[in-house]
């Protein structure tokens, strides 16, 4: 097992002229700065012999400060449970860095996103076409720059637009989405098909990028951002307010109570059935079998209500807080909760029973939507969708946090690489997360809820923390400012690296299986704002703009 | 497949009719539910501590004319967070069961409260007047 020191020895025998700074800030992260030519062979050599995992890379506006701009390129080794940090600094005037996509295919978005929102320009880059902003937003103006005022509304401009691949040669245009019948949100997918089958496909989404990192760092304060993480997703919110909330208590150093990390983890736990269940209605639906939808929904619902009971709210739980959480699970409340995940303990049995030997589920799931663990590992994809395709990782092991370190659990690994292998995760997840649920409420020390919090946390500290969402690991890196406020927060959501794998995984496969395959992946994404029509008759295609469709 | 068919159908038989009769018949909340917010204007002191910590910024502070300070909850923007509840030091703030807030008119959900404060003779901010009677010895008073 590498330990954090090795790593820096490692990289130091290799590359010492070239390394600035190295050190271990937070226990198990590892942050590690280097000059910006090294970047690339830096992380050649490391994927090539230590082989960390792609998490995130995010960039920094230090203009202020040094005058540059800081990438950091987030790594995560799975078995060792460290977080290495890559951090590289570019001269503000001239903010060119050369591309690591070519070398790990999941940095893809990633840097692209830097690139839209802070103006880092990419060399080498596979497909360096706009990402994030909108399709109008101006050329040159980049909103997480610290001079961007986070609430200015920047002139249209419409002739930025990005304009999707064309067909190749021989093929038709499919378009799915931006607003799809079976996929309750939108996005867009661009299927090029050759009768039946699909060969290749384009995306657009990012549609309703809110900008919560820039309004994180700019107007609100570090308690009320746990709001506002809690908003990032419908269904896994409270995944997100812990991982902020993780994240900055390692920053600053604040030592949360026992007692808060099981209730946390009660609540992570909670989340993580109902989304489940969720999915399982989602899935059945998508393919026309919307017994198991209304059953598995009538299977959770007694979940939100059991949340609703302790938080205050069925959903968007508002428990977190930096240092603890607000409201304690009392000891009265434990048999409810029993009565309650036992109920659905025994009913998803019923239905687990109930639908493994049928075989019409089996001929629309197996052998559907293949991930081979190689795409995989190279897309770097994270949660059921990994797992389902014999990637042991899971954060709650690789990475503990709240009180997954005191917990035992089995992770649920497949290796059928298709639709059905992601259900088999997802159904033994559930039924993993009734077992966890039950051991924290046995164990749950008593004691205060709520710990110490300095008056002012720190600034110029940073941390890295991972949370497994029923979807995928939720990575979020928060570096300490002034004011009461983080100075970067950079959110990673779990599907931003599984969406990065449908034009691999719907490769060869048939249209009517194409919405069940981006639905086996459980994506979360927002809305949009034009629309492709695609003339029938001479197959000429159309694209609406906005001002279009208003106009009509 | 038949026999896989023939327990689905038993787990649905089994469940039977699950839909509430809501809203028909009321749904009641459970204890600390987070709802609709209420003021008690004789118990706020015009801190505007709540304002301060509302993530979404629904709790806006004016100070309106010599003395007077206008507190207004835009419900609109509430996220029933409770935080305000929380960091209340007179308990004014109390989040209600009420929960069916659809109304045509927005004003609906504008709560809006209005308190004398007293000027401080040094830095000028206002502050509550610790006893009802002292309220009116203050000149300008006009309530």
């Amino acid at each position: 097992m590498l330990t954090a020191k090795e790593i820096i020895e490692t990289l130091r025998t290799k590359f010492n002229n070239h390394i600035i700074k190295a050190d271990e800030k937070v226990s198990n992260q590892v942050f590690v700065r280097v000059v910006p030519d090294t970047l690339v062979p830096l992380i050649r050599f490391l994927s090539k012999t230590l082989s960390p995992r792609f998490l995130i890379n995010a960039g920094t506006d230090l203009v202020r400060q040094d005058g540059k701009y800081l990438v950091s390129y987030i790594f995560s080794f799975d078995s060792d449970k460290i977080f290495l940090c890559i951090e590289v600094a570019v001269d503000a005037a001239a903010p060119d860095i050369d591309s690591i996509t070519p070398i790990i295919a999941g940095a893809n978005w990633s840097e692209r996103e830097t690139r839209d929102l802070l103006g880092i320009n990419l060399r080498n880059h596979p497909d360096p076409r706009r990402l994030v902003l909108a399709d109008d937003w101006p050329q040159g103006l980049y909103p997480l720059r610290r001079d961007f005022p986070y609430d200015y509304k920047p002139p249209s401009e419409p002739q930025n637009k990005v304009h999707l691949k064309k067909p190749p040669e021989g093929t038709k245009v499919i378009p799915i989405g931006p607003f799809y019948p079976v996929l309750e949100e939108p996005a867009y997918f661009k299927l090029f098909v050759d009768g039946e089958t699909v060969v290749d496909c384009d995306y657009r989404g990012f549609y309703n990028h809110r900008g919560i990192e820039k309004i994180g760092d700019t107007k609100l304060t570090y308690n009320q951002i746990c709001f506002m993480a809690e908003r990032i997703c419908g269904i896994c919110g409270f995944i997100h307010s812990t991982c902020y909330c993780e994240a900055v208590e390692q920053a600053a150093g604040i030592e949360v109570p026992l007692r808060a990390h099981y209730i946390r983890t009660i609540m992570l736990e909670l989340e993580r059935i109902h989304s489940h269940l969720l999915w399982l209605g989602i899935a059945t639906h998508i393919i026309g079998f919307d017994t198991l939808l209304m059953q598995a929904w009538r299977i959770r619902e007694p979940v939100m209500w059991l949340c609703e009971k302790i938080s205050g709210n069925r959903k968007t739980y508002g428990m977190n807080l930096i240092g603890g959480v607000r409201r304690d699970i009392p000891h009265q409340m434990h048999d409810k909760i029993i009565t309650v995940i036992e109920k659905i303990e025994r009913e998803t049995l019923e239905v687990i029973d109930a639908v493994m030997g049928d075989t019409s589920l089996h001929v629309r799931l197996k052998d559907v939507g293949i991930l081979t663990e190689e795409v995989g590992r190279s897309i770097c994809t994270v949660g059921p969708t990994a797992r389902g395709s014999g990637i042991p990782i899971d954060s709650r092991v690789d990475h503990p946090y709240a009180a997954y370190d005191r917990i035992n659990f089995e992770v649920a690994v497949e290796s059928g690489c298709d639709i059905w292998a992601r259900t088999l995760v997802r159904l033994k997840e559930t039924m993993e997360s009734i077992k966890i649920v039950k051991q924290c409420l046995l164990e749950m020390p008593d004691g205060p809820i709520m710990g110490e919090v300095m008056e002012e946390i720190p600034s110029g500290r940073e941390a890295i923390c991972c949370v497994e969402a029923p979807r995928g690991e939720a990575v979020h890196y928060v570096q300490t400012g002034q004011d009461n406020r983080p100075y970067r927060w950079r959110v990673r959501a779990p599907t931003y690296p599984n969406l990065q794998c449908i034009p691999n995984i719907i490769k060869g496969e048939r249209i009517a299986d194409v919405p069940i395959i981006i639905g086996s992946l459980d994506p979360c994404y927002s809305c949009t704002e034009r629309m492709a029509v695609v003339d029938v008759k001479t197959g000429v295609e159309k694209l609406y703009t906005k001002e279009e469709i208003i106009k009509r | 497949m038949f026999i896989s068919k023939l327990k689905q159908a038993l787990i649905c038989l089994k469940a039977g009719r699950v839909t509430l009769p809501y809203p028909y018949k009321p749904s009641p909340t459970p204890e600390g539910f987070r709802g609709k917010l209420k003021v008690d204007i004789n118990k706020c002191i015009g801190c505007a501590g709540c304002a301060n910590v509302c993530p979404p910024g629904a709790i806006e502070v004016i100070d309106f004319d010599k003395g007077w300070r206008r507190i207004q909850f835009h419900l609109t923007r509430c996220i029933y967070c409770g935080r305000c509840e929380e960091v209340c030091p007179e308990k004014a703030v109390k989040l209600t069961d009420e929960f069916e807030l659809s109304t045509n008119t927005k004003e609906d959900l504008d709560l809006t409260i209005e308190i004398y404060m007293d000027t401080c003779q040094r830095c000028t901010r206002c502050f509550k007047p610790e006893h009802p009677l002292d309220k009116m010895m203050v000149t300008g008073f006009r309530e």
